[in-house]
């Protein structure tokens, strides 16, 4: 009688030892301090909002007659409905936060430089997929604000000179708002998203493996101390931990700050105050500073220059004796970033 | 002699034995190293000496002997780390599992279908024998049927026309008196018991549907909820 152990062995003939052997990578030290295990939270969190998602999707129904009364169903009627909810919904939130704190710490201790410029780069395309998901499922609930945000985003892009009117076609499926775009932002949302994510965190994932974390030194750590630990089970204790940590935060948001429900959208009736989701103030409170075309196309370069920012920093490096000019310009956007930022949530206009 | 001191492995060394030759107290360890097994016995008394040797310093071959087998240390820090292990993973499986059961009972059903009491006919209006078709909001149709005259709630029939064999729709055949269902066959008298084919052999009848009259009007009992029929779409 053979052992189902031996059995499986037999046929998936692959042992403990070797996989751990293959994520047994060693882990730098800096990485016991808790915000370098930002990049981790976002990976977690991004889990997170599948699994929720998924669950959520087995009764949201994408279209303008039903999409607000199945969202109401999942809050009131389902058991524990509005937990999952609450849950994708604080998810998004923290994800975002961490996905830009994350980045945050990687652009001021220099860590996309040579040979990590395209690491970043990837990054930058996580950034503005966590962003779009963002807008995505914000858009999904048809509540008045929500309708709106989307009718004003979809116009913010239409706007864009040349491929404007293109890219906002291709957002409505049509010029405006209409029967077919709910399902077309679902898709976006809930499939093509969260694919593309998945195939670009591997690659990211990929490319720390084969390059391996960038290496800190800091000054209070004794010298003969080692400098590495074991990824397992160290490592991966910590990341469960971290699990853990956010799982209760979520829940406890969610228990407390439950997602709530607005008005119905009511396409023949603008709201008094409209204001996106919070990540998006900063770009809201920019538009409303400047004209239309010089604040969309001021917006893209920003994000142009960010996306090639270490190349950027490579030029000034070599040809200027700033080295860490990277630090000073950082810490100016990160002020312009949280002026705006506060700014666009302390008005109603 | 009454200090210990420490041995070359770490071990602290054992206290005398009584003069007496009594073994040393159990208790006689202090910290986390564990007694030995066997402690070495007291020499014989030498009749000549009135103080006896004590037990520590008898001349026994002690670097002979094979060391006292100890049992498994419990190292302090790998009690913690194992304490700590568990303590993990119990939040896990108590959280995520948690979590599991929420999603299990979010994704079933939350409740029966509602149902409903609705208008059907005025009992007047119905003659004995006639019958007709009721289509109920779930898109259900339902045969309706008076078999009685004394206008009692007995005198009238709703039988699904859902066949209880693999839910085809059967249809009424006048002819034959019959309700009959194309897809295998099977056939129903007007009262919904089967009569041929596959519900007759699994003894399967019609589902009936509650009637009651109220004020000389008839209802029917049927669900609320339900997909629209093509006209309603």
């Amino acid at each position: 009688m053979i052992s189902p152990i031996a059995w499986l062995k037999e046929r998936i003939p692959v042992d403990g030892d070797q996989l751990a052997e293959l994520s047994n990578e060693p882990v730098p030290n800096h990485l016991k301090r808790w915000w370098f295990a930002l990049g981790g939270t976002p990976a977690y969190l991004f889990v997170v909002q599948i699994v929720t998602g998924i669950l959520l999707a087995f009764y949201y129904e994408p279209s303008p007659r039903t999409a607000y009364g199945s969202v109401q169903y999942i809050t009131d009627t389902a058991a524990y409905g509005w937990y999952f909810r609450s849950v994708h919904k604080w998810g998004a939130t923290l994800m975002i936060a961490a996905v830009i704190l994350h980045q945050m710490r990687v652009f001021f201790t220099g860590a996309y430089r040579k040979p990590r410029e395209i690491n970043w780069m990837i990054g930058m395309c996580l950034l503005v997929c966590t962003l779009m998901a963002g807008f995505t499922g914000y858009s999904l609930v048809y509540e008045q604000l929500s309708y709106w945000g989307t009718t004003v985003g979809a116009n913010i892009s239409g706007s864009v000179p040349v491929v404007g009117p293109f890219m906002r076609d291709m957002m409505l499926g049509g010029e405006a708002y209409n029967e077919r775009t709910l399902s077309r932002l679902f898709i976006v949302h809930a499939a093509i998203l969260p694919a593309l994510m998945v195939g670009l965190i591997v690659v990211h994932i990929a490319l720390i493996r084969l390059q391996g974390v960038t290496e800190f030194q800091f000054k209070d750590e004794p010298a003969d101390k080692p400098k590495h630990f074991p990824f397992f089970p160290d490592h991966l204790y910590t990341e469960l931990s971290i699990g853990l940590v956010l799982m209760i935060v979520l829940s406890a948001l969610a228990t407390i700050l439950p997602a709530t429900l607005g008005p119905r959208a009511d396409p023949l009736s603008t709201p008094e105050v409209i204001k996106p989701e919070w990540f998006f103030y900063v770009t809201f409170r920019w538009l409303k500073l400047f004209s239309g075309t010089f604040a969309i196309l001021s917006s893209g370069f920003i994000a142009f220059t960010m996306f090639i920012w270490p190349f950027i920093d490579g030029w000034i490096r070599r040809k200027s004796k700033f080295q860490e000019a990277s630090v000073a310009i950082g810490i100016l956007a990160v002020l312009a970033i949280i002026g705006l930022t506060v700014w666009e949530a302390a008005v109603a206009h | 002699m009454s200090e210990e001191t420490p041995q070359e492995d770490g071990q602290p060394t054992p206290p005398p034995s009584s003069p007496a030759g009594e073994p040393a107290p159990d208790n006689w360890l202090v910290g986390d190293s564990a007694p030995p097994a066997e402690i070495p016995a007291p020499a014989p008394a030498n009749q000549a000496d009135p103080e006896p040797a004590p037990a520590w310093n008898a001349p026994e071959p002690v670097a002979e002997a094979e060391p006292p087998a100890l049992p498994e240390a419990i190292d302090r820090r790998s009690f913690l780390s194992r304490a700590s292990s568990i303590a993990m993973g119990a939040g896990l499986v108590g959280s995520y599992g948690v979590f599991a059961a929420m999603a299990g009972r979010f994704l079933y059903p939350a409740h029966p279908p509602l149902k409903g009491w609705l208008f059907v006919i005025e009992v007047a209006a119905m003659k004995p024998g006639a019958s007709l078709t009721y289509t109920a909001p779930d898109g259900a149709t339902i045969a309706v049927a008076r078999q009685g005259l004394t206008g009692q709630v007995g005198d009238f029939i709703a039988l699904s026309s859902t066949c209880p064999h693999l839910g085809c729709k059967v249809h009424w055949e006048g002819q034959n008196q019959r309700f009959f269902c194309p897809c295998h066959n099977g056939a129903f008298d007007p009262s919904g018991k089967a009569t041929a084919g596959p519900p007759k052999e699994a003894g399967q009848s019609l589902g009936r549907y509650p009637l009651r009259i109220d004020g000389g009007l008839l209802y029917i009992e049927v669900p609320l909820e339900g997909l629209p029929g093509p006209e309603e779409a």
